[in-house]
């Protein structure tokens, strides 16, 4: 038995089965289900609609056919429509993950140094290096720090059980290397000397016994105070911000005269205060000052000729800073997964 | 130096809150540690401003050293202490001459170049709240009224001064002496010291009471049964006092004082002064003279200060009226004449040695924030890069090209890592180390990488593959620059595509194959080494030849070695066994002696004429090295022949026991012509016949 409502049904249940078919093969199982020679729906439709009251065949009949060529339309409508979504032959699943390559990555105490070297040199300044063991002239009396004086005390110095190299100590400072270059050449000067440096301080989030340091050094007949301020000046507003504040306040070292600390305003919060900054909205970044005239003479320049400003600024400090990383000691310990993250 | 503030305004106004005095003394160079709120009584203005003191100013560990910044600063008057002044500034009125109670004997002027002592009859007790309320603000415990009016004139004069008990020193007397070997003192802490003829003490008539500059002796102290005191104010040498200091381990009060440099002129005004404050406590008073032993009396230092100069090191004219002011506020007199000044520099400013001294006050005072802008000219052009930083860049360049993350380790390491990789002759042991984990230079760049492997691994980092740049230092060696790296786990990444490939003797061979190349290491060969820590059969080190201008051959040098490491020493750093660690290191001197230059570099012209390739498999002894066919190879082949390369190696099945399948792919090509395949077959036929007489090779 047969009527309208019953070839309304069949439809609603292919157009269901049709909207859940995903592949080919699953298009190709509901043909033969619908439209099998023997076994299809639509066959036994055809037949159902033969038996049929002759008064509803003409109607019953149409509907039949028209489903039929509906679901030969919609079938290829579909295979079409996947054949589209489908990639070509002999392609791959762009989806995968790529064969990892092997990147190597450069230390951030390299890149750091070598963003600072890249900022000097094009302003003339020629980089130096010397030994990490030094002796006690040009690592302290060469720089007006005699024996027994108390600023040693401000460089905790370590040394060696068995000098080598004519070398006692291991360098505090780079400063050693700018004896060594001025005694070497006439003035003018203008240096940066980059390189390890060596304290007995504690091991903590915010020291190590080893550090890296770049000093800079520039002699000539007219250096001022005032280019001092220039220079280091446009040194941190390039490696930091072209707006970044920079303050210069009095302090001693006993190789410069006058001494400068440099600060720079607070990365963190602006200047407002906050823990990084201790509260006082300035970073320390630089030390600096005027050459002080007992090391001219100490290299044989003559100080009422020449006159030089010299500064040096830690490469972990930096690092720190504009890093944001808050335990000095993850740049020695060579974790991959920090490394990878420069 | 905790600053008071009320007791800072005994001496000058102080026209601003406590922060911005903090604010204003950090401008000029006394950095601020911190504001404290006073202790009671307090009015609610005052506060502890809490500063930190460079070494070279030891006059501004007292009260009166920063009065005189704080007058400058703000151009206000200087209360100074004087005899006619009434409390809180008074002076006592002593005259100075000999004391008939106490007999002062100075020994040793070069180490105690003044020596001021005074009697003074006390009842000892509590001192008054108020003074107490300063010790305390100042850091400092109370003891009692007499110890306590020392330290108040400490605190506020920056002279230390003591008080002996004056009926605990033997014969009335006191000496000052170095110290005979053999005595000992028990110092206020109750310790026993023991002292040497290079320290300097205060004896009585018998033994030491006190060791100078450092700390009084517990024997002498003033307690409560004391009647009469002997006050001690003098001035002695910082280098002795230092020494001194440092090797008792004492480091006090005084002896910060007097190492960075006490004020000679202070010794008699500190007496005065406490003598003053006894009174004015009822603590006591003085009785008789103030010894003062001063025998030779430093001259007035003068100094002359141009008014040009101070333009040409800051940059700046300033006008002579206001360097005038910062000059005189801070006690110095100051005399014009022509375009200078005769600076005469008071005793307490022990830092004021030559003129840029008095231009590093101009130019505080004037403020630095204050000073122009400006850029120093370039006079001549810049020098050439020096060849060290090249090479290192260039080693670096090349192992991150080849896929190493560059590592920093520390330059020390513990004593037993180290005696791994070099003789415990040859390391160099660091003589104060902050601990045994970095008591010896590193005598090879290894056990630090090998540490960051180690560490990696322990974070579940199986892969590692590091290289650093950096000195080593041995005895022998002295201080030298190397290149090193490490490999361990899949020489590539793991890809679900292929099985995981693990790192191989090979691979750390091509490491070695790109800096030979990029050092152009002449005539570079390989031989078989022996090194401890490393496998015996898989290390091999490099050498090559330098022609560099020689006429005759050179020797060869040695530039590095690489291969794996050994088990026994995998085991010794912690390092899983089950993995393998490929290292090798490079003498960067070595690498580098090969070219002058390694940017330098002439091109070779591309060949302009097709090759021909052929392949030849041979059996040989499986010992033969490669190397021996290549040779045998290149001496018997015409100068055709472009290039050898080994493609397959093959040892087992069809194979006789004991040898070894070779097969090589010979690249032959002319840079003048087309060759022709019967010239390259006539090449080969010589080729062969060379390997079979050589090496009894079998074609296959």
């Amino acid at each position: 038995m047969t009527d309208v409502a019953e070839i309304e049904r069949l439809r609603a249940e292919f157009d269901n089965e049709l909207a859940r078919a995903t592949s080919d093969r699953e298009l190709q199982t509901l043909r033969d289900k619908y439209l099998g020679r023997k076994q299809g729906v639509v066959v036994g439709l055809m037949k159902a609609v033969a038996s049929a009251p002759p008064a509803d065949r003409p109607t019953l009949g149409g509907l039949a056919n028209t489903f039929k060529q509906d679901i030969e339309t919609q079938l290829a409508a579909r295979r079409t429509a996947l054949a589209v979504g489908r990639p070509p032959a002999g392609s791959v699943d762009i989806t995968l993950p790529g064969r990892e390559l092997s990147i190597g990555h450069r230390h951030p105490l390299t890149i750091l140094r070598e963003r600072v070297e890249s900022i000097f040199v094009p302003m003339g300044y020629h980089v130096v290096e010397g030994p990490e063991v030094e002796d006690e002239y040009h690592n302290f009396e060469a720089l007006n720090i005699p024996a027994e004086h108390p600023a040693r005390d401000m460089q905790d110095t370590l040394y060696l059980g068995t000098p080598i190299t004519g070398g006692t100590l291991l360098r505090t400072h780079t400063s050693g290397m700018q004896i060594r270059y001025m005694e070497a050449h006439p003035p003018p000067v203008r240096i940066i000397a980059p390189g390890k440096v060596y304290r007995r301080d504690n091991f903590d989030p915010s020291h190590t016994p080893m550090f890296h340091q770049i000093e800079g050094l520039v002699v000539g007949e007219d250096v001022t105070m005032a280019d001092l301020k220039g220079t280091l000046i446009g040194f941190l507003r390039q490696l930091f911000q072209p707006d970044t504040p920079v303050l210069f306040r009095p302090t001693f070292f006993p190789y410069t005269e006058p001494s400068a600390d440099i600060f720079i305003g607070c990365q963190l919060c602006g200047g407002n205060g906050c823990p990084l900054c201790k509260r006082t909205g300035w970073l320390e970044v630089l030390g600096s000052g005027m050459v002080h005239p007992a090391v001219f003479e100490a290299v044989g320049y003559d100080p009422e000729r020449y006159t030089g400003f010299a500064f040096g600024v830690g490469i972990e400090r930096l690092a720190l800073l504009m890093y944001g990383v808050d335990d000095i000691r993850a740049f020695y310990e060579n974790d991959l997964r920090f490394l990878e993250q420069f | 130096m905790k600053l008071l503030v009320s007791w800072l305004r005994d001496f000058v106004d102080v026209p601003v809150p406590p922060d911005e005095l903090g604010r204003m003394l950090s401008m000029r160079g006394f950095e601020l540690a911190g504001i404290e709120p006073a202790p009671p009584p307090a009015s609610s203005e005052d506060a502890i401003v809490d500063v930190e003191i460079t070494p070279n100013r030891p006059d501004c560990l007292g009260v009166i050293g920063l009065a005189r910044e704080v007058a400058t600063t703000f151009d206000r008057p200087l209360r100074e202490l004087s005899r006619n002044r009434p409390a809180p500034l008074s002076l006592a009125t002593l005259d100075v001459g000999a004391n008939e109670r106490v007999r002062v004997l100075l020994e040793d002027p070069a180490l105690c170049p003044r020596y001021a002592a005074a009697v003074a009859e006390v009842t000892v007790g509590p001192s008054p709240a108020w003074l107490v309320a300063r010790l305390h603000a100042a850091g400092i415990r109370p003891i009692n009224n007499v110890v306590d009016i020392t330290n108040y004139v400490l605190m506020e004069l920056g002279q230390p001064m003591h008080a002996f008990d004056l009926a605990k020193l033997a014969g009335s007397e006191i000496r000052i002496r170095r110290a005979r070997a053999g005595e000992k003192v028990r110092t206020l802490d109750g310790t026993e010291r023991a002292l040497t003829p290079d320290m300097l003490v205060i004896a009585d008539g018998a033994r030491p009471q006190a060791i100078a500059g450092v700390m009084g002796g517990a024997d002498s102290e003033v307690s409560q049964s004391t009647r009469l005191v002997v006050f001690e104010s003098a001035n002695f040498d910082a280098k002795s006092v230092r020494i001194t200091s440092r090797k008792i381990g004492l480091k006090t009060e005084a002896a910060a004082r007097f190492e960075r440099g006490a004020d000679v002129g202070a010794p008699v005004t500190g007496i005065e002064r406490a003598c003053a404050l006894l009174e004015a406590t009822g603590a006591g008073r003085a009785l008789g003279s103030v010894v003062d032993c001063y025998p030779t009396p430093a001259p007035r230092r003068q100094i002359r200060l141009r008014q040009a100069r101070i333009a040409r090191v800051l940059g700046e004219t300033i006008v002579p009226a206001l360097v005038e002011r910062f000059l005189t506020g801070l006690g110095f007199q100051a005399s014009k004449t022509g375009d200078s000044w005769d600076v005469v520099v008071p005793t307490f400013r022990v830092d004021i040695i030559r003129e840029t001294d008095l231009i590093e006050e101009v130019a505080r005072h004037y403020g630095y924030d204050k000073l122009p802008v400006t850029f120093p000219a370039l006079q001549t052009p810049p020098e050439a890069p020096l060849p060290s930083l090249n090479r290192d860049r260039r080693a670096r360049e090349m192992l991150l090209r080849a896929g190493f993350t560059e590592a920093v380790t520390f330059s020390f390491i513990e004593k037993q890592a180290a005696g791994l990789f070099a003789a415990d002759a040859e390391l160099v042991p660091v003589a104060n180390p902050l601990s045994e984990k970095f008591s010896t230079l590193r005598p090879s760049l290894l056990p630090g990488l090998l540490e960051s492997v180690r560490h990696n691994r322990h974070h579940q980092v199986r892969d590692v593959r590091l290289f650093e740049v950096g000195r080593c230092f041995t005895r022998s060696g002295g201080e030298q620059s190397n290149v090193a790296f490490v490999w361990t786990g899949a020489a590539r990444a793991d890809h679900w595509s292929t099985d995981v490939v693990p790192v191989s003797f090979f691979d750390a061979k091509a490491v070695a194959d790109v800096l030979i190349r990029a050092f152009k290491v002449t005539k570079p060969t390989v031989e078989r080494v022996q090194i401890p820590y490393m496998i015996p059969g898989r290390t091999a080190q490099v050498v090559g030849t330098p022609t560099n201008g020689a006429e005759s051959p050179s020797k060869t040098r040695h530039v590095g070695y690489l291969g794996e490491l050994a088990p026994a020493v995998m085991r010794a750093l912690d390092l899983p066994e089950s993995d393998p660690v490929f290292v090798g290191e490079f003498d960067l001197g070595a690498l580098a002696s090969f070219t002058s230059d390694v940017e330098s570099r002439r091109v070779e012209s591309l060949p302009r004429f097709p090759s021909i390739v052929r392949d030849i498999s041979i059996i040989v002894d499986e010992y033969l090295p490669a190397a021996n066919v290549r040779g045998t190879i290149r001496s018997a082949a015409p100068a055709t022949l472009a290039g050898v390369h080994e493609f397959d190696r093959y040892q087992g099945k069809g194979i006789p026991e004991g040898r070894i399948s070779l097969s090589l792919r010979l690249t032959f090509q002319s840079p003048e012509r087309t060759l022709t395949d019967a010239e390259v077959q006539q090449a080969m036929e010589a080729i062969l016949g060379a390997l079979v007489k050589a090496h009894g090779a079998v074609q296959r």
